[in-house]
């Protein structure tokens, strides 16, 4: 902790506040950094014997061949499913945060925190709670078949053979869900930054909720937008426990395969490599978010 | 606003929140259900039986238990170190500024399955064996960017003139701490903490590559999936959400008009 | 000694475990463990078993761990951990691959994993010598071919892998390995991730030869299983987990193991298990010593505990699996509760049944790792 001299000269030089910021830096740099670097040179490597995972360079370009021929669907795959996913999940939260932002008044950080409960319980256990919600003599189907819908929702392919459960519908419903914290939450931030002046001044001006819609709030909440979509996207692509309990077997992502690739099968580079092209698109994704909006969104939540 | 756009907004979200709340209610309805059968997945009955004996199963008390002293041990790393950070970084408002940040974003917008299994690598390759360290390493992690960011929103809007204003006063830098500086972190911190603490009770993919023999409560549910699900499972996940929600509670509560939630 | 299998057993009941660490104080007076002095008062024991797998304590009836802390002062620390063998291999791997040791003095695997345990040199030879009643091991078990000199691996129970089918869903009996394949189906039948037992099954229904497996011989099987999970006739590949979907429904058939179908059997009648037509894979699970096990004796005292006839016994009637010790069936025959338990094939294999029975044959590792890599691709990719 510095008591920083006060001459002007000092204070229009700041010193890097150091002794604060090295130890969490630190951290970053071995378990964050590091790990993520060392993914290259373990993707171009073969395994060492059978069963560890250790790994001995080589420099085997194949394996990022081998990768891509093998699990190209299933990256399509996932690419598919978490992107309506985030489709479906912003369609919700888009109108959830106008109403904490333009109507919650005193009640914003409640109705925000409310948001965020649901997401204190283990991410297990709400996902077998999902698989309650959506079993065959579960609630959700119930209510379908009572309003009937069934029908027409089996022909467009979202019920399979009049099931929810184990279908790729139930692996989006369950990664929507877990994306709308992420989406709400930055929304808010872009939503409030609005000057209520501006809005009132639209209002008049443009005569129309639609027109002041358009023109003034959507552009000012893209910034929470598309930084939520960051945030719910590529990680949501990742995901392993919503395909694994509520999917069928055609509907596994690429979170499943890395998984399997390294605890069963031990192929840790092929599983780098996999790892590696998620976290190159990723970095596009930030990359684009930070140099058009800023990063006062993405970190806000 | 229209009215009519307004009730309709009002009525989405409604519809929202008990879109939200679904599995919680299922979670806590099923933890009054009656432990017929082997998996807790049809409702048979109402009970109170499992809570009033919530950690019979000693197997699945031990796991909550582990994942506890984790979610401590991590919450404590990730809200000293995201601390500090949050505190540098609020001083100082220089270039490397965003650099910083966008560090602290990436592990959040990374897939956790890239972070699990990358860390294991490492482990490896440092032979360092998995068990609670490595997890404690892995969970800080995550929970040092949420913390660390948590705590510079609340830092926002902290007036750092005021322990210049101490120390011009005459006060030593020990006081200073004590007297201004703590007082002012202290919402931000218990919140940091807070939410460090319920991240890393939640996590799976993370723990279920770098926990070597230790069995955590997540991993100790995956494992039992298999064979039977226990309504005590849903009393201890309902325990864990009360105490958050109580927690969330009073941190709301002690905050004084610093932004949102 | 009365045994009971109480058919209003509910399995909240069965799954009622305490925790058996130190469980001299719950198995009974103390003064029964200081007089019968079966092993060193020292030693004790860490064992990882797969899940319901033993003889359990109920309603402050003992299970097999509680009696044998009572009878040799030996406290066991009892972990059901043991829930698919890759996982528990990737737990065990990075100490035992360094030359550490593992918590576990014992630990129960699948004969496939314990030959890659023998074959890696990681599991020690058994304390045979102090294992008297290891002589009660049914000869078929006797010098396995997973284990040649039968020196490292002592059999816990074996099974069968068929098919389970809920016959209320399903509407009729089934006895092939086509009725998993019928479209009327569609959506409602599992497969095992077992894969040796998945495979094995279709390769015996498609005339090949699953002890003497290639990857030539078992690419039509991987193709019809593609094909099949392609074509939305197959709602998931399970483990253990095949029960709940099973007694809600989801499956109107599975791939399924013979003891857990005669388990949840218990609750829903409608639940059959059948051996296929084609034959049925038969598995054994084997207890291993891990390398640096320090307690030779007291896993010596557990081994010999568990193959008195009369305790085999009483696991093979809570679990439903086939004892691989003798005079189990003798036994199980004289109690008018266990006598069904003692006739049924399903327990005790008949010479017929026998015949109709496989075991997957050891794979080289370049067979092994297609066969894991296809595999892989259809229930994970």
């Amino acid at each position: 902790m510095n008591a920083s001299p006060r001459s002007p000269a000092a204070e229009a030089r700041p010193r890097w506040p150091w002794g604060l910021l090295a130890p969490g830096l630190l951290w970053l740099l071995l378990w964050f950094v590091w790990p993520l670097a060392a993914l290259l040179p373990m993707s171009l490597s073969e395994p060492r014997d059978r069963f560890s995972l250790a790994v001995a360079f080589t420099g085997r370009l194949a394996n990022y061949g081998e990768v891509i021929q093998q699990y190209a669907p299933t990256l399509l795959r996932s690419l598919q499913m978490a992107g309506l996913a985030t489709l479906i999940a912003l369609l919700i939260a888009y109108p959830l945060a106008c109403w904490i932002s333009f109507r919650g008044g005193r009640f914003k950080g409640m109705l925000l925190g409310l948001v965020v409960v649901p997401f204190f319980t283990s991410y297990l256990v709400r996902t077998i709670a999902w698989t309650t919600l959506l079993a065959d003599q579960g609630p959700v189907l119930a209510v379908l078949r009572a309003l009937g819908l069934a029908g027409g929702l089996e022909s467009i392919g979202v019920l399979s053979d009049g099931r929810l459960l184990n279908t790729a519908a139930a692996v989006v419903i369950g990664l929507a869900y877990n994306m709308l914290p992420y989406l709400v939450l930055p929304l808010v931030v872009s939503l409030e930054s609005i000057d209520s002046q501006l809005l009132e001044a639209a209002a008049d001006l443009l005569a129309g909720g639609f027109g002041t819609f358009s023109r003034v709030i959507w552009p000012l909440s893209l910034p929470g937008l598309t930084a939520g979509v960051v945030l719910s996207l590529i990680p949501g692509m990742g995901d392993v426990v919503n395909p694994q309990f509520l999917g069928g077997p055609n509907d596994r992502m690429i979170g499943n395969a890395i998984q399997n690739l390294v605890l069963v099968q031990r192929q840790v580079p092929k599983a780098a490599a996999l790892a590696l092209l998620l976290m190159t698109l990723m970095t596009m994704a930030v990359l684009a978010q930070v140099r058009r909006h800023g990063s006062r969104e993405l970190t806000a939540s | 606003m229209s009215r009519i756009g307004a009730r309709l907004l009002t009525l989405w979200a409604a519809v929202a929140y008990g879109l939200l709340f679904a599995p919680i209610m299922v979670i806590v309805l099923f933890s009054f259900n009656l432990p017929t059968g082997r998996f807790n997945l049809i409702w048979k009955g109402f009970t109170l039986e499992n809570w009033r004996h919530p950690f019979q199963d000693t197997a699945l008390t031990d796991a909550f238990l582990a994942s506890l002293a984790l979610a401590l041990g991590a919450s404590l790393i990730a809200t000293l170190l995201g601390g500090l950070l949050a505190i540098g970084l609020s001083r100082h408002r220089g270039r490397g500024h965003g650099a910083i940040e966008l560090l602290l974003v990436l592990p959040l917008t990374s897939p956790e399955i890239v972070l699990a299994s990358s860390l294991l690598n490492l482990f490896v390759l440092l032979n360092l064996p998995r068990g609670f360290g490595s997890l404690l390493i892995a969970h800080s992690l995550f929970c040092l960017s949420f913390a660390a960011l948590t705590l510079k929103a609340r830092l926002g809007g902290v007036d750092w003139s005021l322990e210049a204003a101490a120390s011009d006063l005459g006060a030593s830098p020990l006081r200073t701490f004590a007297h201004i500086t703590l007082p002012l972190l202290a919402p931000g911190l218990l919140a940091a903490f807070l939410l460090s603490f319920s991240l890393s009770l939640d996590d799976y993919i993370i723990s279920a590559f770098n926990a070597g023999q230790v069995i955590l409560f997540p991993l100790y549910i995956a494992g039992a999936f298999q064979r039977e699900i226990s309504p005590q499972i849903h009393v201890m996940a309902t325990m864990v959400l009360l105490a958050s929600v109580g927690l969330l509670g009073l941190g709301l509560g002690s905050q004084r008009g610093t932004g949102r939630g | 000694m009365p045994l009971s299998l109480n058919p209003r057993l509910t399995r909240r009941t069965l799954l009622r475990r305490l925790s058996l660490a130190g469980a001299a104080a719950v198995a009974g007076p103390g003064l029964l463990a200081a007089c019968r002095g079966g092993g060193p008062s020292r030693e004790s024991l860490v064992i990882s078993n797969w899940p319901l797998y033993i003889d359990p304590s109920q309603d402050g009836v003992p299970g097999t761990v509680e009696r044998f802390t009572a009878q040799t002062g030996i406290p066991v620390t009892y972990n059901e951990d043991h829930n698919d063998n890759d996982a528990f291999f990737a737990k065990i791997q990075p100490e035992l691959a360094a030359g550490k040791t593992i918590p576990q003095n014992l630990f129960v695997t699948t004969y496939w994993m314990a030959q890659r345990l023998i074959d890696l040199g990681w599991v020690e030879a058994l304390p045979f010598d102090a294992v008297p009643n290891a002589a009660n091991l049914i000869p078929s078990l006797r010098k396995p071919s997973w284990d040649p000199t039968g020196r490292f691996s002592l059999p816990w129970q074996s099974g069968i892998a068929g098919i389970a089918y809920n016959a209320e869903v399903t509407g009729r009996d089934l006895n092939s390995m086509d009725d998993l394949f019928d479209p009327a189906f569609k959506g409602k039948v599992g497969f095992l991730t077992e894969m040796r037992d998945t495979i094995g099954l279709l390769m015996l229904a498609d005339g090949k030869d699953p002890s003497r497996p290639t990857f030539a011989a078992a690419e039509p099987s991987f193709d019809r299983l593609e094909q099949a999970k392609q074509d939305g006739q197959i709602r998931a590949f399970t483990g253990n987990d095949y029960q709940d979907d099973l007694l809600a429904g989801n499956f109107a058939a599975c791939v399924a193991w013979s003891g857990d179908v005669a388990q949840l059997a218990i609750e829903q009648p409608k639940l059959r298990f059948v051996v296929p037509e084609s034959g049925g894979m038969l598995f054994t699970d084997v207890m291993v010593m891990p390398k640096g096990s320090a307690s030779r004796a007291a896993v010596a005292a557990w081994m010999n505990f568990v193959y008195t006839p009369a305790e085999a016994a009483r696991i093979a009637a809570a679990v439903q699996y086939i004892t691989p010790v003798q005079g189990v069936q003798e036994l199980l025959a004289k109690d008018p509760a266990t006598k069904a338990l003692a006739a049924n094939p399903l327990n005790f294999p008949d010479a017929a049944l026998e015949a109709r029975l496989q075991i997957f044959g050891p794979l080289d590792p370049k067979e092994e790792t297609r066969f894991n890599e296809r595999f892989a691709t259809i229930t994970s990719g």
